[in-house]
């Protein structure tokens, strides 16, 4: 009897040690692994007033990894991130996944798409995109009467 | 409230947002060999000039800073203006002094030297 009681009260501890790793769990892990690659690449947006500035972190890629396409008034980044072990090595960590990545961005004014220019410069996509004539600001001249 | 301490306490604000930089942990891959333990990081946006990597004891301190984009109104955030920052854990038997770090396309590289008298030896077996 007394056996059948321990075993019983093991049943529980088991389980309650499984509720505590799912809690813990569910609460490590979104800012943790899945973060990471989920938002891959980092992207962000400066208005300028005259045009905007996109930023996007793409460490270790070169020009021809990464595509820029306009439409409309979409601006999608996409292109893949490859990740090799070097030769001869054993791999101890390795947290930079290899990646296939596309990301869009909704403009909320038109910009001029033939004036676009990119660079990549330390791992960091820089994107310039002038706004069109027509949405950009103008000063209003106010008169006295 | 006079003109002279609104513009003390703006003062204080910039100050106080000045020692509150943020830094991230940059994610790595460990790599190892018989001659040395390699360690790449990805820290996108770091100039090399800011990157600062230190062996103290049996750690690797690792601290770069990221340059800002300070014009502008953002319309959307990345982790921008944050540093990066990390520390590791080095297995002893390492060569110090010929620890080399490089920095390409955003990705910095730190090979770590076994020293000598840590590296696999091949011990030759003679014959009579």
């Amino acid at each position: 009897m007394l056996g059948y009681l321990s075993d019983f009260e093991k049943t529980f501890a088991a389980m309650d040690d499984f509720r505590r790793r799912m809690e813990r769990f569910v609460e490590s892990e979104p800012e943790t692994a899945f973060a990471v690659r989920s938002a891959w690449p980092r992207v962000s947006m400066y208005d300028m007033g005259a045009s905007f500035l996109l930023q996007a972190d793409v460490p270790g890629l070169r020009e021809k990894d990464v595509q820029l396409q306009l439409t409309q008034d979409v601006l999608t980044l996409s292109g893949e991130r490859k990740v090799e072990v070097p030769q001869g090595y054993s791999v101890h960590r390795q947290e930079r996944a290899p990646v296939r990545f596309s990301r869009s961005v909704a403009l909320p004014v038109k910009v001029n798409g033939d004036q676009i220019s990119a660079t990549l410069k330390d791992g960091v996509l820089t994107v310039t995109l002038p706004k069109s004539p027509e949405s950009q600001p103008r000063q209003i001249v106010v008169k006295g009467g | 409230m006079t003109d002279r301490q609104l513009s003390r306490r703006e003062g204080n604000a910039s100050a106080e947002r000045l020692e509150r930089r943020v830094a991230i942990a940059p994610p790595v891959d460990i790599y190892e060999n018989a001659d040395e333990i390699l360690v790449v990081a990805d820290m996108p946006g770091a100039h090399f000039d800011s990157v600062n990597v230190r062996l103290e004891k049996e750690q690797l301190f690792l601290h770069a800073r990221c340059y800002e984009q300070t014009e502008g109104e953002t319309l959307l955030a990345g982790a921008r203006n944050a540093d990066y920052e990390r520390t590791f854990l080095v297995p002893r038997g390492i060569d110090a002094e010929k620890i080399a770090a490089s920095l390409r396309d955003g990705v910095l590289e730190i090979h770590l030297p076994k020293s000598q008298s840590v590296k696999p030896r091949r011990i030759e077996v003679r014959g009579n």
